[in-house]
């Protein structure tokens, strides 16, 4: 049934698809990660500007299909004059997109914290900077973690969407070669098996951490 | 030579939107005192602690702390912010639910604020930290999570961490509340023996056998006035008011006999 002989031929091809998109995936889990952890402290800011600013990025992050917001950055920005590429347009819309999400996650794990947490901290002198970064964040993070860890791996699914900007990497790879070799069942298959790899193995990482962060 | 007191409360009213909860109250604290503040549930005795460091904001009203005025007018958020920080490291607080880091261990707990707050080196910081878990009798647990310690051992690694900053002051908000009756006693020990010491201390209990033993005088609260202070010895045998011999009978009726 299946045609083992072409699959094995052009394995190590998706499997060069699955590096970038690997790279991709870590670039945007980086930028994403900074982006929701700056948007989370922004909406629990006394400043309403900072407020308003964070609000509204998530707003619209949510409210809009990722597809649209890659090709605004892909297709959209070059028009005034932004041209990022394809790598870069990739990475931030994917970043930009997650990062909404983690400060959710993030915003959600620091109201968690029980409130004596903050106030202990204050009353032994602490900014309530250092207190946000010694005392509360850690414990937020870990309350945090496993919502961030749906983000992460749903960010490694939703980089197959970058194929519609041209990124070669897993989904347009297998693409490509279905029209030189007419097997789309083989070659979808592998691209399957690679994403399921890449995902699992994020899963088991995630766990790993919050097995060492638990106290 | 007059010694200025410690802690200095002038006509301090706090409102929680127009609920008045303290309605002017008037307390200095001299030096090594012990003032133990009591009073029916709701008085206002909680909050009137948690103005000392600023924890809640009295809506009217001075504070001063060793002479400075906790609620400075005129300074911008950001000097009045180190201005209360600098403050907050000469007042100790204790609190009911203890309060203590739970991603720290013991000892990390009771070196956290010296090293980040003092600039104290991590070496001297730990060398002062087990001496005061030593003092307090957690020395042995110095590795532990709170998670595995019993409220009792919890509270006084608390109270060690307060020490920790060598204050002037140390404020406790009914610290032996939340514990099951077996472990009062062991922190009500470790609170005797820095009165002892001569700690400057505002206790807010609902023990009345510590207060009578261990303070100075005894301050009764309620709804947000003082009703009346003194020597414990006398409040306690012969009170003046009406409002304070009612409290203190409820007391015995629901506790003796």
């Amino acid at each position: 049934m299946l045609d083992w002989g072409t699959m094995v031929h052009y394995f190590p091809f998706l499997l060069q698809g699955a590096v970038l998109t690997l790279k991709i995936s870590i670039f945007a889990l980086i930028l994403g990660f900074i982006f929701g952890i700056s948007a989370a402290l922004f909406k629990l800011s006394k400043n309403p500007l900072l407020r308003g600013a964070a609000g509204f990025y998530i707003w619209i992050v949510r409210s809009t299909p990722l597809l649209v917001q890659l090709f605004l950055i892909y297709f959209g920005l070059p028009q005034l004059g932004i041209d990022l590429g394809s790598f870069f347009s990739g990475v931030l819309g994917l970043a930009l997109n997650t990062g909404a999400y983690n400060a959710e996650a993030i915003r959600g794990g620091i109201i968690s914290v029980p409130s004596g947490q903050m106030e202990a901290s204050r009353s032994l002198g602490m900014s309530s900077k250092l207190a946000m970064r010694r005392i509360i964040l850690p414990q937020a993070m870990r309350i945090a973690l496993p919502s961030l860890g749906n983000n992460f791996v749903i960010l490694i699914k939703d980089t197959s969407l970058v194929s519609t900007i041209t990124l070669v990497e897993l989904t347009l790879t297998a693409q490509r070669l279905i029209g030189s070799t007419y097997k789309p069942f083989e070659m979808y298959l592998m691209a399957a098996f690679l994403y399921a790899i890449l995902t699992t193995a994020t899963s088991l990482i995630l766990g790993r951490v919050e097995k060492r962060m638990a106290y | 030579m007059t010694e200025q007191p410690m802690v200095q409360m002038k006509n301090l009213h706090k409102y929680f939107g127009e609920n008045e909860v303290l309605k002017g109250i008037d307390i200095d604290v001299e030096r090594s005192e012990v003032v133990a503040v009591i009073g029916p549930s709701g008085s206002g005795k909680s909050t009137l602690l948690r103005c000392v460091n600023r924890l809640e904001e009295s809506t009217e009203g001075e504070i001063y702390i060793e002479g400075i005025l906790l609620n400075k007018q005129g300074m911008k958020p950001k000097e009045f912010q180190k201005h209360l920080n600098r403050i907050r490291t000469k007042v100790g607080m204790v609190f009911q639910q203890f309060n203590l880091f739970p991603h720290m261990t013991v000892l990390e707990n009771v070196i956290e604020a010296p090293i980040h707050v003092l600039k104290k080196s991590r070496k001297n910081a730990v060398k002062f930290a087990e001496s005061l878990l030593d003092k307090v009798g957690m020395l042995e647990k110095r590795d532990a999570y709170p998670k595995t310690l019993s409220g009792g051992q919890k509270q006084r690694v608390a109270i060690a961490r307060a020490l920790a900053m060598e204050p002037d002051i140390m404020l406790f908000d009914e610290a032996t509340s939340a514990l099951d009756p077996e472990l009062v006693g062991e922190v009500l020990k470790v609170m005797e023996d820095l009165a002892k010491e001569g700690m400057t201390m505002i206790v807010v209990t609902h023990e009345m056998d510590f207060a009578r033993r261990v303070a100075d005088r005894v301050v009764f609260i309620a709804e947000g006035k003082i009703v009346e202070q003194g020597n414990p010895e006398k409040i306690f045998t012969e009170p003046a008011e009406e409002r304070t011999k009612q409290f203190l009978g409820t007391f015995i009726n629901g506790f003796g006999s």
